[in-house]
């Protein structure tokens, strides 16, 4: 066995890299302060565009680093620059010097309450993205009704809205929402589906496909306008306000259930990493790369790397090329190259 | 002027180069926020008075963009400031309005 | 005592003489140009009470006890107010004393008009009488204690943070050469007095100084030297004290018998208005007070800037400063001579014109109501957790409550009212108050605290009782209605600007919110609480200027180690919400959650 290299986070990105330098050759310690590994993909359903169960993706991932140490329920509790590496203490005592560091630490999901207008933890029938995904993965849900006539998904809670401190756009909400809607409709063909978006960011591969199929087999109704408040009526039902901007004019519709589009922030978890180990933040709140371009990858500090969505919004097969490519740029980095 | 039996109506095009766009040179440089307005709708969908008037700060920013009449539009606000609460590029659209109001001639 | 000038005359009296003419006349004119400024209600209202004996009295008793003892200042702060009282109420007892002294002594010297200033150069001392000790004594104990109070400003000058007074307007040039040359007037009377001591007599202050004087100095040549400083000094002081804010003397005792007279300021540069803005003494309490000046930003739009521009009238600076301000009203509050900060900037606003009309738009809504009708206001529909734990209380209680604008609202008209159109906001007030008598209510409940100053102070509402629903609530409690148990949570109240300052109500949301959990206290609150910085006062701030202004009030909510925060207002709830820490709650939702 070769140097220790610790990873920080047990989501796709830190399962990914674990895998491919337990491969190279390193000593690698997994830290994940979950119970369980696989990060925000493993309460997630399915994935577009194959629409591929993500419990069979995350059960590949997991097998693959078998001999990994993997740390449960573990924290790192200080991190400090030593012997040309780093000293690393974890929360369940354990000590480690790593002549790398891998930051995995992901994003968090945007706490839709903090937009109290849509209503979520108020009114009854308000959930969001994570929630339909959990409940899409059989967990149960009070929320949803059993069979509802009106569905509405609101695009960029919590993204590209100052007011709520994240300018960026979170990437993936747009087409999750497609793919949420045309489940929905395909679980409740009788229901209307409303998608209130301010742009269509479907830039992946096949994405505009989705958004062909969502028009034109499943007659999802997309509305241009951002939702600015939810009431709720006498009978229950969900009364959504949002400015129809292609005609004009203000328009409000009666929902049976909303989903918001939590979107993705910067993982504030990691604040005492980042001051221990020196780290930059950049000014959207993530984690800041040496540059944007061709070093994303690069912290700026010796011997500490970053893959996935700890600098910013990425999908999943993006976070997964980074983790190949920061398991490689360690392995240079260890290797003197 | 030869009768041929049918009549020109006015053009439906908005060219851009016969706009005058003095107006809104004049307002951004009273309120820079104006410039940010990304068409989102969230102004036009909470507005007290949307409901009676169709107002909507996106389309009075649009409008003055474009060389339309918005004045019954600015008429209407009653300045309650919805707009500015959820005006996710955090425009000052109360001051846009006040400003606007006195342009006009 | 005797006279030693043989004429009562000397040259060195000149200059005291021009300068006092000067502020006099200049005061006088200014005097006549107020009144002529006020409405001829006002000014009948204000010569009325110069003849109530009540009133007048009690103006004798405000001018006393603000003017000159400064009784405001030291609630505030001692040493300040033992700075300013023992300059202004020593330099008075010096002056009355002079008088005494010539009535007297030389009574025939009375209509001599520097006579009583000038007393020790002009009389010998041929006999010691008990009397004139005691009165030459009681010269120097009120000359030491002004000079005390010198030196206290002096050390202020240069060593600000002691006084707690973090920041002071910059003063002008002209209020340089006003406060040099009032430091000047009283070490130089010492001096002149102690020169002359050997001749007029003296007490402890100038007695032993002629003695040490005579050791080294001599008297008698210096005697007239310092004579005439002093003399010059007077008059420079009072040359340019219309220019300065030395000009608040003779400006608050006007205002303060017009106020007792019940005058309001009705524009922004006239009349009362000019009274108030004179009375500024530049001492920056404001600035200290403003949120907008964290981390030393905005500190020009204070109101001691405004004041100072209006003197001025400085347009473009009136305009800047009067459109900025959030209308918080802290200003007001702590202002030692009551400068009505943000009425001002409302006026202010209210000149400016619009050339496009206001229309009213929605004038054909009804609603109908037999006992209680709730008005959310606009702002609650971007909360509405306020609106459905107030409709939840109700129903618990089993009030009969109809909700005025459950599916969007109407405004009330005060954020047109602050923005200074009066007429418009009269418009939307005339629609609403017609709207809600029709509908038959009794009782009209509103919750959120803008809406309830402007129902409280601009609509006419007969048979219908306007309440906020802090107070209602509470009786809901008193009267067995609901029964509420206290939560282990403890909260941090942030009194809202217009629910505290605006309506003075302060108690009533301790008292309910410590009916249902527990309650603890912000670094600055009741009538020092820091506004939120979402306040629709401001027309100018940016909402990117105002996030270091919420964050510092939220830094101001956090020294109390409460777990969550509660207010009592949508505003100040959701700009918190942006930025805390830890959960911002309305009381309404705190209240229902606790409901048994």
């Amino acid at each position: 066995m070769k140097e220790n290299v610790v990873i920080i986070g047990g989501g796709v990105a830190g399962l990914e890299a674990a895998k491919n330098l337990h491969r190279l050759g390193y000593q690698t310690f997994l830290v994940e302060k979950n119970k369980k590994l696989g990060g925000h993909v493993a309460i997630w359903h399915k994935l577009f565009p194959d629409m591929a169960s993500t419990k069979a993706i995350i059960k590949e991932m997991v097998d693959d680093i078998k001999d990994v140490t993997v740390f449960l329920d573990t924290q790192v509790k200080t991190i400090e620059s030593a012997y040309g590496g780093y000293q690393i203490a974890f929360s369940n005592g354990v000590n480690v010097h790593a002549k790398a560091v891998l930051v995995a630490s992901g994003f968090e999901l945007f706490e839709a309450a903090k937009k109290e207008e849509y209503g979520y933890g108020i009114y009854d029938h308000v959930i969001t993205n994570a929630d339909l995904e959990a409940w899409m993965n059989g967990n149960k849900d009070q929320r949803i009704p059993a069979a509802p006539k009106a569905i509405g998904f609101v695009h960029c809670v919590g993204s590209r809205d100052l007011k709520a401190g994240n300018s960026q756009c979170s990437k993936v909400c747009c087409m999750t929402a497609i793919k949420q809607a045309i489940e929905m409709k395909e679980r409740f063909p009788n229901a209307e589906v409303y998608c209130f978006y301010m742009d269509l960011r479907l830039f992946g591969k096949k994405y505009e496909d989705f958004y062909i199929n969502a028009q034109r087999d499943f007659g999802i109704h997309f509305v241009r306008g951002r939702v600015s408040e939810v009431s709720e009526t006498i009978d229950g039902h969900l009364q959504v306000k949002a400015e129809d901007t292609l005609i004009g004019r203000p328009l409000k519709v009666q929902l049976d259930m909303l989903v918001l589009m939590a979107g993705m922030v910067a993982n504030n978890q990691i604040k005492p990493i980042v001051e221990q180990a020196k780290l930059e933040i950049d000014s959207d709140g993530f984690l800041k790369s040496s540059d944007n371009i061709t070093h994303i990858i690069e912290s700026g500090r010796d011997g500490i790397f970053y893959a996935g969505a700890c600098t910013g919004t990425k999908t999943v097969p993006e976070t997964v090329a980074e983790a190949r490519a920061a398991a490689l740029a360690i392995h240079d980095y260890i290797s003197g190259l | 002027m030869i009768d041929f039996g049918f009549t020109l109506s006015k053009s439906s095009t908005v060219d851009l180069n016969k706009i005058d766009h003095s107006r809104y040179d004049q307002l951004v440089k009273l309120v820079p926020t104006a410039r940010m307005c990304m068409n989102c709708g969230s102004c036009g969908a909470t507005c007290t008075v949307s409901e009676y008037k169709g107002m909507s700060v996106r389309k009075v920013l649009y409008g003055i963009q474009r060389g339309e009449d918005v004045k019954a539009m600015l008429s209407s606000c009653m300045l309650c400031g919805k707009c500015t609460m959820v005006c996710p590029r955090g425009i000052n659209t109360r001051n846009l309005i006040l400003n606007l109001c006195k342009l006009y001639d | 005592m005797i006279d030693r000038i043989p004429s009562g005359f000397h040259p060195f009296v000149i200059p005291f003489l021009v300068g006092m003419a000067f502020v006099l006349l200049y005061c006088f004119g200014a005097m006549i140009r107020v009144l002529y400024e006020l409405s001829w209600q006002d000014r009948k209202k204000f010569f009325l009470s110069l003849l109530n004996p009540k009133i007048l009295l009690k103006d004798i008793k405000d001018i006393f006890l603000n003017c000159l003892i400064h009784v405001p200042l030291w609630k505030r702060n001692k040493l300040f107010g033992y700075m300013h009282s023992s300059i202004a109420f020593g330099w008075f007892m010096i002056i009355l004393l002079g008088h005494i002294e010539v009535l007297l002594f030389v009574p025939g010297r009375i209509n001599l008009f520097y006579y009583p200033i000038f007393f020790n150069y002009f009389v010998a001392e041929d006999d010691v009488t008990l009397r004139g000790s005691l009165l030459f004594f009681l010269m120097d104990f009120f000359l030491l204690l002004i000079m005390s109070g010198i030196a206290i400003a002096i050390f202020r000058r240069i060593k600000n943070h002691v006084f707690g007074v973090k920041r002071m307007a910059r003063p002008t040039f002209l209020n340089l050469v006003g406060l040099y040359s009032l430091w000047a007037i009283f070490p130089l009377r010492w001096l002149a007095e102690s020169f002359t001591a050997h001749i007029s007599g003296g007490s402890f202050m100038t007695i032993p100084a002629n003695w040490l004087f005579r050791q080294f100095l001599g008297n008698e040549l210096n005697m007239l030297p310092t004579w005439w400083a002093y003399s010059i000094a007077l008059c420079v002081f009072m040359c340019v004290l219309p220019f300065t804010r030395y000009m608040h003397i003779p400006a608050e005792m006007l205002l303060i018998p017009m106020r007792n007279a019940g005058l309001k300021v009705r524009s922004s540069r006239k009349g009362f208005a000019r009274v108030e803005f004179f009375s500024c003494p530049n001492c920056g309490v404001c600035i200290d007070a403003c949120p907008m000046t964290v981390d030393n930003g905005n500190v020009k739009d204070c109101t001691v800037y405004l004041t100072r521009q209006l003197r001025r009238n400085n347009e473009e600076r009136i305009q800047e400063i009067s459109d900025k301000c959030l209308l918080c009203g802290k200003c007001e509050a702590l202002c030692q001579v009551g400068v009505e900060g943000p009425g001002l900037r409302i006026l202010e606003r209210a000149r400016r014109d619009y050339t496009v009309p206001f229309l009213y738009p929605a004038g054909d809504k009804k609603v109908e109501s037999r006992k209680v009708l709730y008005f959310a206001g606009c702002m609650t529909h971007l909360t509405p957790a306020i609106g459905r734990s107030v409709e939840a209380i109700m129903k618990k209680a089993g009030i009969d409550f109809t909700w005025l604008d459950e599916q969007g609202g109407l405004c009330c008209g005060r954020p047109m009212f602050t923005a200074g159109r009066i007429a418009e906001a009269k418009a939307i007030v005339a629609n609403m108050e017609k709207l809600i008598l029709e509908s038959g209510c009794d009782t009209l409940l509103v919750s959120c605290p803008i809406c309830y100053k402007m129902f409280r102070e601009q609509y006419n509402l007969p048979g219908v009782e306007i309440v906020n629903y802090i107070p209602f609530i509470n009786n809901l409690i008193n009267t067995g209605r609901i029964k509420v148990e206290k939560s282990d949570i403890c909260y941090v109240y942030h009194d809202p600007c217009e629910l505290g300052r605006g309506c003075g109500m302060y108690e009533e949301p301790r008292k309910l919110l410590g009916r249902s959990a527990g309650i603890a206290e912000a670094g600055h609150n009741r009538e020092e609480s820091i506004c939120c910085g979402g306040s629709l006062g401001s027309l100018s701030l940016d909402f990117s200027q105002r996030e270091n202004m919420t964050k510092a009030a939220l830094n101001d909510l956090y020294t109390s180690n409460a777990d969550a925060i509660a207010t009592a207002c949508p505003l100040c709830q959701a700009t918190f919400a942006r930025y805390a820490d830890r959960p911002v709650k309305d009381i309404a939702e705190i209240v229902n959650n606790q409901i048994l």
